[in-house]
């Protein structure tokens, strides 16, 4: 085979080559792709996480000093979630602090003007979507999910009682507790 | 054709099932957890109070111990952290003045005490837990406590008199102050 003999069986068998890739094309398999962003749901405490009262007053409304500032974030499908709940309560309610003493949570109190407790209100009520305690919880805000708000951040300020009125007289000491927040959707 | 219908109808079919499975998973998305620590602090307290102010004699008679003043009721109150008992303690200010008239005076000493049935006794001792005056103290009780006590309170009645034995006062009215103050050791 010359050199130029040679050249066009190479150029033959490359446009053979370029009509078998086409035919090859038209048989390709159909492969979906979905790709689905992560939904996200968080909480953060952006003040007061540590709460003092530095001399308990018995048989009296005691206030913690400083509202907890919460921060709630989200970005959900609203075809898939109706609403964000923040649930604020207790591990153990019977002991909310533990001290010489304990304190239940039904003497701690919490408010949220811009949630549902606008009043003071004690930590007593049950679990939402199974997050909190029978007995030692407190819905703060529950949120409508809709288009317009499906990716939203909302802040919060809850403050907080410890409301002793008619409670037996504390024995001298510190009562530590720690107070759980977190959302859920439904 | 028909390979073509059946992979179709499977690709369907899975975005079908993930769409499934993402919407189970955003019912009852919960967020991380935060917490907010809180802590009360309940002071330690100690009170002594006395159901009057002022306790009389109305008239003195010399050279005797039957000079009773006015009864008088204490309530001592805790509630302590520490600590192994707590102690009231009476005292005059100036032991040589415990009661005046003018520039006569009867010394504690002659001032007798007593919580109970315990026997009198006179205003001379020294301070106790740095509650008193040297020579004009009297310790009135020592209270035991302990973890299981440190919250606490007792009532007792002072009895208080004129130990005048060998003495001749000059007429007046003869006045003083006598402190009353717990201590924790």
């Amino acid at each position: 085979m010359s050199f130029h003999t040679g050249r066009y069986f190479l150029l033959a068998l490359g446009v053979i080559l370029t009509f078998r890739a086409r035919e090859l094309s038209g048989q390709a398999h159909i492969i979906s792709l979905a790709a689905t962003a992560p939904s996200v749901l968080s909480v953060t405490v952006t003040s007061g996480a540590v709460q003092t009262i530095a001399n308990v007053t018995d048989n009296a409304v005691n206030n913690f000093p400083i509202p907890v500032g919460i921060q709630t974030s989200w970005d959900l499908n609203p075809g898939q979630t109706s609403t964000v709940s923040l649930i604020a309560y207790f591990s153990v309610p019977a002991q909310a602090l533990v001290g010489p003493t304990q304190i239940p949570s039904s003497r701690v109190l919490g408010r949220m003007t811009t949630g549902i407790p606008t009043t003071f209100t004690a930590l007593t009520q049950n679990a939402v979507a199974g997050i909190g305690t029978a007995g030692g919880s407190l819905q703060l805000f529950a949120v409508n999910i809709l288009g317009a708000n499906k990716t939203d951040t909302r802040n919060d300020n809850l403050d907080l009682q410890l409301n002793l009125v008619g409670f037996p007289t504390l024995p001298a000491g510190a009562y530590v507790g720690v107070l759980n927040i977190r959302a859920v959707t439904q | 054709m028909h390979a073509l219908s059946r992979q179709a109808l499977t690709g369907v079919a899975a975005l079908l099932v993930f769409g499934a499975s993402s919407a189970r998973a955003q019912a009852g998305l919960t967020s991380n957890l935060a917490t907010v620590a809180l802590t009360a602090t309940k002071a330690a307290t100690l009170t002594v109070s006395t159901d009057v102010a002022t306790a009389t004699l109305a008239s003195i008679t010399d050279n005797s111990t039957a000079n009773n003043f006015s009864q008088v009721n204490l309530t001592t109150a805790w509630n302590l952290t520490a600590g192994s008992s707590v102690r009231l303690i009476g005292y005059f200010s100036t032991p040589a003045q415990a009661l005046a008239n003018g520039s006569n005076f009867i010394p504690s000493s002659k001032v007798q005490g007593r919580v109970g049935a315990t026997a009198y006794a006179a205003f001379t001792s020294g301070a106790v837990g740095g509650v008193g005056v040297a020579g004009g103290s009297l310790q009135l009780f020592s209270q035991a406590v302990a973890a299981g006590s440190f919250l606490g309170t007792r009532n007792d009645v002072l009895d208080l008199r004129l130990d005048l034995t060998g003495t001749t006062t000059v007429a007046g009215d003869y006045t003083g102050l006598l402190n009353i103050q717990a201590v924790v050791q």
